[in-house]
């Protein structure tokens, strides 16, 4: 069962209908046994005892560091210590914290580095030894990856992580923790909830509330339009060209514009019907995407685009690099040798890098992902580094940077470095990827678009034209998004104009949507991970 | 207080710290200056900020930095 089939509708219909058949204080009960009805559903049955025993892991390990400090609290509190031994206290509880935060993180993390990284490893090890005798013994065959382990593994650390900094207490049952781990509607491709908002919206009372149904499932709507009308379309180009070989650069560069709307309506569709669904139960999850093709700058651009993910690296990855004793006495050695300015480009440089490297390495294994989050890792600090001189250069150039124009330039600027950051990993590999960039840009020969050579590539003309209509109305929608909440202002309007929204939706995601044998529709691009 | 608006006037121009408030909700700082402050503050009031305070609330105001660095001084 997958998030576009039919059976996941009556999937949520029954599930629905038992929520609120229940009474309230077990309607999280009904969450989780439909969580482990959905998982169980999605074939996942063989991956159940790795989330179990992840989310027992973390819950174990963040109950005990709690109860330390409950303990240190007690301690604390007796009268007359004086600052050096509530120092002392506090460092021989923290030590204590900390080997449970360890086992946890050794346990946890290594499971996921395994099932993620073992056939990357294997497969160069093979080469080395082929390359030296011949033979290839090692076989990573038994390696498996189980749904949603980047997900699951990375909610549930990040409230480990944040139980051991205090920022809030541990949760002390079982059953409460594995919900906000195995919660359906993010189980399989995010949002990375954090604890402390998930867990909560799942201990509210959860009421019915018709108006919060009703912009649930319009949410549904548009996330199903943006999956299987735009998304699915798209692809079919997209994927023909890349599979092909001998394409001009014009065609090529239609199928990376087209890549990347295709990854952007795939992933947020998918966001925007678990997020319809989770709001009919009336849990809200996080957000994570604000259109971010609307971005100027390449850091607005992530902090726009799978919001979760690169919260949870600043948070857990970036500030502990940037604050780390390594980085302390590497800026205290490099204020001494460096200008003030060099000094904190290293103290910028080495965080960004590593925090751009992981990234890379979480969305995939191998080359193609390392110099993927390079190149970002690169981008950003040029554009944090160099603000001064790109300053000076707009002023020198007398560059009016109050204009629509200019506004415009840095949008189309900021999608082009996207579009670059795709064809290091879509392609399959940066050689290709940088075939590709060469041909664009040696062998653009647009007359294949006018000629209509265009057509022949999966998509003839009146899909290729539905699907810049479909994109046109995306911007539409997301301009309005930008400015207020559609779903609000539809409830504002007479009943007729509103359902006549509802049944144009439907029957543009019934009609235009791409499916049916032979199609897999429903294979989202963020389930991989 | 004025050593800390002397830090956060370095990292920013034309941004008036004094009376700011959501300066990292609302995307006037970034986390790069965030780092870049910690290291400024630890060296101007010789405290060290740990990972148990690194919060946006802990940030989202000069006087919230500032009751941040009186925090860590007493402990």
């Amino acid at each position: 069962m997958t998030i576009t089939s039919v059976s996941f509708l009556v999937f949520l219909a029954a599930t629905v209908l038992v929520f609120y058949i229940c009474p309230v204080r077990f309607r999280w009960i009904v969450l989780l046994v439909a969580s482990l009805c959905f998982y169980i559903l999605a074939g996942a049955v063989q991956f159940l005892p790795f989330i179990v025993f992840t989310s027992l892991v973390v819950w174990l390990c963040a109950f005990r560091i709690g109860k330390l400090y409950e303990e240190q609290d007690e301690k604390l509190r007796a009268p007359g210590l004086e600052r050096s031994q509530k120092k002392a206290i506090r460092e021989e509880y923290k030590k204590k914290a900390k080997r449970f935060l360890l086992l946890a993180l050794v346990l946890c993390v290594g499971i996921l580095c395994v099932t993620k990284f073992t056939k990357y490893v294997v497969n160069y090890l093979n080469l080395l030894t082929q390359a030296l005798n011949g033979s290839a013994p090692f076989s990573a065959e038994w390696v498996i990856v189980p749904l949603g382990i980047s997900y699951y593994t990375f909610s549930t650390v990040g409230y480990l992580l944040d139980v051991y900094w205090k920022r809030y207490s541990y949760e002390k049952s079982f059953p409460r923790f594995f919900l906000y781990a195995i919660y359906f509607p993010h189980i399989i491709q995010g949002p990375i909830s954090r604890y402390n908002l998930l867990g909560q919206e799942l201990k509210k009372e959860l009421r019915f509330d018709s108006q919060r149904v009703a912009f649930g499932l319009e949410l549904m709507l548009w996330g199903f339009f943006k999956k299987m009308v735009i998304a699915d379309r798209l692809n079919i180009y997209v994927s023909n060209i890349y599979d092909g070989n001998d394409y001009t650069g014009s065609l090529f560069l239609i199928a990376a514009i087209f890549d990347a709307f295709q990854i952007y309506t795939d992933f947020s569709g998918y966001m925007d019907i678990v997020s319809g669904a989770s709001q009919i139960f009336g849990v809200t999850l996080e957000k994570n995407f604000n259109h971010p093709f609307f971005s100027e700058t390449v850091p607005e651009f992530w902090r726009r685009w799978h919001m979760t993910l690169g919260g949870w690296f600043k948070d857990y990855v970036y500030y502990p690099c940037s604050i780390s004793g390594f980085m302390k006495s590497l800026n205290k050695k490099a204020k001494s040798a460096l200008s003030d300015r060099g000094a904190r480009f290293v103290a910028v440089v080495i965080p960004v890098f590593v925090t751009w490297v992981l990234t890379g390495l979480w969305h995939g294994t191998g080359t193609p992902y390392v110099c993927w989050g390079l190149y970002y890792g690169t981008l950003i600090t040029i554009s944090t580094a160099f603000a001064p001189e790109f300053q000076k250069i707009n002023k020198l150039l007398k560059i009016n940077t109050d204009c629509f124009s200019w506004h415009l330039f840095r949008k189309l600027r900021t999608f082009a470095c996207f579009v670059g950051g795709r064809l290091l990993t879509s392609p399959g590999s940066v050689r290709r990827g940088l075939l590709i960039v060469k041909t664009i840009i040696f062998g653009f020969a647009p007359w294949y678009i006018t000629e209509g050579d265009i057509y022949n590539h999966g998509l003839n003309l009146a899909n290729f034209w539905l699907a810049l209509i479909c994109l046109l109305v995306l911007w539409a929608v997301s301009m309005m998004q930008e400015r207020f909440s559609i779903g609000e202002k539809l409830a504002g309007q007479n009943i007729v104009f509103r359902w006549i929204i509802i049944y144009l939706a439907i029957f543009a995601i019934l009609i235009f949507g791409v499916y049916g044998i032979g199609y897999d529709a429903t294979a989202f691009l963020y389930e991989q991970f | 207080m004025e050593k800390v608006l002397e830090i956060l006037n370095s990292l920013k121009s034309g941004v008036d710290f004094a009376s700011a408030e959501g300066i990292v909700t609302n995307k006037i700082i970034d986390s790069i200056d965030i780092a870049t402050m910690i290291a400024r503050i630890e060296d101007e009031f010789d405290i060290e900020i740990t990972m148990e305070y690194m919060e946006n609330k802990n940030f989202d105001s000069a006087q919230a930095i500032w009751e941040m660095v009186q925090d860590l001084q007493e402990a």
